[in-house]
């Protein structure tokens, strides 16, 4: 009772008075980007505790040679949840949460520009967790490792429900992360405060700026890739099968395509910490500001250009192997630029080496061993040797681990106070550091030698080579002081959130505005702002005499400032591009040279071109629609809104009619590779439209109810973006599928 | 033939492109002043010249469509880049005409000479015909200055915003990288008269595919590569400056004193 008391007491301090009655409502309820970004970092540590004990089943089963604690398919299933489960439920949840908690409060705003969306996002990651986790009670979880491969991953191979709950569950992971990554941009673009222009963004908030582009980017393309498998798994469809016709290659190269760029989405927020935590506690401004901006978005480019390299030992030939090399070893020029400037910032400083500070060291060392370890990956010939051995376990270790896991911990110490009002605790806080810096070097830098000695990786046990047991022993010894690490960190975090002392409004006399208001911060999160001329507010308060230089702030582009619901809908079109652009090149690939069977000879398209010229005359409609609204005669705008509503109905019932015939004819799905890519492409389009008609439906019932004054209805513009662009893609579908055969 | 060989001997006279060459340095020297810009000039003048003339354009005539690809690279993103570069920063390059002025019409017409010139009828048509050849090679260098010219125009106001230009750039790289992996994994040929060499007239068919081990499967691959992974690096360079551009203007006023919360 007691205990519950406390429970009550702390969690509510964190609430208004008038919450503090309902206080679990006021969780479960919540669209405060505050408690959002706590709910990320709590889900993201539940399952950072399960899958650290799948960590820990995996190496006790290695800790012996020939060892029969785990079963084969026992240890498949762990190493395969392990690594699902850390990155999409662990790396990623908690570093949205930072960023959700940060950095609104960093730009100065009340809140992230779509506070709903953003409730949905972190109920899409329990959701999806618990999916994941679920096929444990159906049949046994995958065992395909956490990239998958086809055809292992397909029904022939993988027949039970593992791999389909595995796919839905990051189906919907990769949603809530696209909705995430749309209000990161969205809220810096429209939700600055005033002053606060894009060129004096702190450099957490750039890179969280950044990062969210990568993720619209790419997250789509592993969405793509999904929903190809499922129809494959569940519809038959023949994408991945090879003895369908179907490449099994073409999954690595989109999977990758998502692979690579993932590995900077979890990368570059760590970036983000160190370069906010490392000038702090060195006393001084980081070194070369813009050198650190915008090698981000090199790196950002980059990574979108380089996923090949993951594929060197799938025989791609030397021609591509070679480009790839060359593009691949470019991206340590800027990773190697943030490196040196991260140390440049710390040379002359008095660095004070409190516990964020050490981790934020750590992580740049042990970053520093996974890049050089990246690079000789960055080299095909090696790469054949090392690629399926431990050597390579290590090299993602000290990324994954090293860099990301080191950085959390670092941001979860510097921003705690923040978060609670009250400080970690310093002398757990540096044995927490200590038992998981010296636990992570034993575990991973032997597994470097081990690589090298040519113990493969995947393998549920190994036979009793000359020094591998004593390796493998040392290994599992270093998983077990990280767990002991872990278990201070959260004893830290449980206690210090009780009896922690009191921080104050900004303890690390930090520069940036989340240290501006109270810890932990009202509602609104500001009283009042100090006036914003360059990337440390708070100093330029606190030393009038001696500001920052001004950084100036002339130009469109530092007071950019869209309108929030169009710039919603444009970030959400560029997201899609990458989905339907997946989808499209698939069609072309398998079509490129005609099917044996009849393929778009059985379409009929005379009748898909009229309704077509329907769907273009919508575009027209509502842009009619739009100018009745913006001349304020809305008789007009709603007339042309049941016009454009009508059309695009008459558009999908006729795509209704061409599948109706085409199932006649008896042409389904897994008929062959036009029928799967045909019904994919042209069916998620037609899952757009349909989408599209439901908000125009949504955009004039709000018209009827509340006739909008003074042509105010964003929503009409936003959703006609929308709109607009499932038109653009039916004229690329259109003409690819219907009108590119009678020309070729 | 040796490789020393086929790069001694395979140089060819283009009439046409030294006496537009030679018209551009004049015409050059008669509007302006000589500066320290007129060594872009000539270097645009220089990788004209070279790729016109040099044993690359004998590989692009019907060898190697990956020398096409080169040429074609070249053509299209550095000539054009150079000569803007060399412009004097008070030439005004037609801001006030919609057609010229239009990021989307330089966005269209950057990514389109691309996706265009490789339609399989045109891209066969100017290996096998001189008169669609030079038509394509003038077009190049027109579409891609008026591609440049949102970014490189010499007056800063005429040039696209900062942020706007890497967007530009950014999606022209993806548009270009889309074609680039479709040519590099089609399984059928983009450019299928590079596929069966028609006739080896200058006998080093045996060089390229026995020495240099370049198939025409292998060929298609580089070309594709060569649009999907170098073009992009050319156009991340140009993001590279934009965001110097962005960080650089306008210089720092002075500092400003802070004033009570």
């Amino acid at each position: 009772m007691n205990g519950n008391t406390s429970i009550t007491a702390t969690v509510a301090h964190l609430l208004t008075p008038a919450e503090r009655q309902h206080w679990k409502l006021a969780w479960l309820s919540t669209v405060d980007h505050k408690r959002i970004g706590i709910l990320y970092m709590l889900t993201g540590l539940v399952f950072f505790v399960i899958a650290g004990i799948e960590a820990l089943l995996i190496r006790l089963q290695l800790m012996v040679p020939n060892n029969t604690l785990l079963a084969p398919d026992t240890y498949n299933w762990m190493f395969t949840m392990h690594g699902t489960t850390m990155i999409f439920l662990v790396a990623m949840p908690v570093l949205f949460g930072i960023m959700n908690y940060i950095l609104p409060l960093q730009i100065g705003a009340r809140d992230m520009a779509f506070p709903r969306l953003n409730a949905l996002g972190v109920w899409l990651v329990p959701f999806g967790g618990i999916l994941l986790h679920f096929s444990f009670l159906a049949g046994g979880p995958p065992a395909v490792g956490w990239f998958a491969y086809t055809p292992l991953s397909e029904t022939p191979y993988s027949s039970q429900l593992g791999v389909d709950y595995w796919a839905i569950s990051l189906l919907v992971l990769g949603i809530g992360s696209v909705s995430a990554g749309i209000n990161f941009i969205v809220t810096v673009l429209t939700q600055r405060a005033p002053g606060m222009t894009l060129r004096r963004l702190p450099l957490f908030s750039w890179m969280v700026f950044m990062n969210a582009f990568l993720v619209i980017l790419a997250l789509p393309l592993l969405n793509a890739s999904l929903v190809m498998l499922l129809i494959d798994r569940l519809l038959g469809g023949r994408f991945f099968l090879p003895f369908g016709g179907g490449s099994a290659i073409m999954w690595q190269h989109i999977f990758w395509a998502f692979g690579h760029p993932e590995v900077y989405i979890v990368a570059i927020p760590a970036f983000a910490i160190l370069s906010e935590v490392i000038p702090v506690f060195s006393r001084k401004p980081i070194f070369g500001h813009e050198f650190v901006a915008a090698s981000t978005v090199v790196i950002v480019f980059l990574s979108l250009l380089v996923w090949a390299h993951h594929m060197f030992t799938v025989g791609l030939g030397h021609t591509i192997d070679l480009f790839f090399v060359a593009a691949s070893v470019l991206i340590a020029v800027p990773t190697g630029v943030k490196l040196f400037n991260w140390s440049a910032t710390m040379v002359g400083g008095r660095v004070r080496f409190t516990t964020p500070m050490l981790f934020c060291v750590a992580a740049l060392l042990q970053f520093l061993i996974g890049g050089l370890t990246g690079i000789s990956h960055a080299v095909a010939p090696l790469d054949w040797q090392t690629k399926n051995s431990y050597y390579l376990v290590a090299h993602f270790h000290n990324i994954f681990v090293g860099l990301i896991v080191f950085a959390i911990l670092g941001a979860i110490y510097y921003w705690f106070p923040k978060m609670s009002g009250r400080m970690m605790s310093e002398r757990l806080g540096k044995w927490s550091f200590w038992l998981m810096t010296i636990g992570f070097n034993l575990t991973f830098m032997i597994q470097h030698v081990l690589g090298l000695a040519g113990m493969p990786r995947r393998t549920f046990t190994y036979p009793d080579l000359p020094g591998w047991a004593w390796m493998n022993m040392v290994s599992t010894i270093g998983a077990f002081f990280m767990a002991a690490g872990s278990i201070v960190f959260v004893w830290d975090l449980v206690t210090s959130l009780f009896r922690g002392k009191a921080a104050g409004d900004n303890p690390w006399n930090a520069w940036t505005l989340e240290w501006a208001t109270t810890s932990p911060p009202p509602h609104e999160n500001f009283d009042a702002l100090p006036p914003i001329h360059s990337r440390r507010p708070l100093w330029d308060y606190a030393n009038p005499d001696r500001p920052d230089p001004v950084v100036p702030a002339g130009g469109a582009i530092d007071n950019f400032r869209p309108e929030k619901n169009k710039a919603g809908v444009m970030t959400f079109i560029i997201s899609e591009l990458g989905f339907f652009g997946v989808l499209i090149l698939a069609y072309l690939f398998y079509n490129a040279t005609p099917q044996s069977g009849p393929g778009w000879q059985r379409l009929d398209i005379f009748k898909t071109t009229i309704f077509s010229v329907c769907l273009f005359a919508s575009s027209f409609t509502i842009w009619r629609s739009e100018v009745g609204l913006r001349t304020n005669n809305l008789g007009k705008m709603k007339a042309w809104l049941i016009a454009t509503i009508v059309l695009g109905g008459i558009f999908i019932v006729g795509q209704g009619l061409e599948y109706w015939s085409l199932y006649q004819s008896g042409v389904s799905v897994g008929l062959d590779l036009f029928a799967t890519t045909f019904f994919t492409l042209t069916g998620f389009h037609g899952l757009h439209v349909s989408f599209g008609l439901l908000a125009l439906l949504v955009v004039l019932g709000v018209a009827l109810v509340s006739n909008p004054k003074n042509g105010h209805l964003p929503a009409l513009g936003a959703v006609g973006y929308y709109w607009h662009f499932v038109d653009v893609v039916w004229v690329f579908v259109f003409s690819i599928v219907y009108l590119w055969p009678l020309i070729r | 033939m040796t490789t020393q060989q086929f790069l001694i001997s395979e140089w060819t006279w283009n009439t046409a492109g030294f006496v537009f060459s030679g018209a551009a340095l004049t015409a050059y020297l008669w509007a302006f002043n000589i500066s320290r810009r007129i060594l872009y000039l000539l270097a645009a003048l220089a990788v004209f010249v070279l790729t016109l003339v040099s044993p690359l354009n004998a590989l692009a005539a019907g060898y190697l469509f990956s020398a096409h690809m080169l040429q074609h690279i070249l053509l299209l993103l550095i000539v054009p880049a150079l000569l803007l570069m060399s412009l004097p920063r008070w030439v005004s390059l037609g801001s006030r005409s919609w057609l010229i002025a239009n990021p989307f019409i330089g966005w269209i017409a950057g990514v389109g000479a691309m996706w265009l010139w490789h339609a399989r009828p045109l891209c066969n048509a100017a290996v096998s015909s001189q008169i669609v050849n030079a038509l394509q090679i003038c077009s190049l260098i027109l579409l891609g200055t008026i591609f440049w010219r949102q970014i490189l125009a010499p007056r800063e106001e005429e040039r696209m915003s900062p942020a706007g230009a890497v967007l530009y750039l950014f999606s022209a790289c993806v548009a270009c990288s889309i074609l680039g992996i479709l040519i590099t994994f089609s399984p059928v040929s983009v450019c299928p008269i590079y596929a069966q060499p028609p006739a080896d007239r200058l006998g080093i068919l045996n060089l390229i595919q026995s020495s240099w081990g370049i198939t025409p499967d292998r060929d298609q691959q580089i070309g594709g590569l060569l649009m999907w992974v170098p073009m992009c690096l050319i156009y991340l360079s140009a993001i590279i400056a934009q965001l110097a551009r962005w960080f650089a203007h306008p210089v720092a006023s002075t500092p400003v004193t802070g004033k009570p919360l």
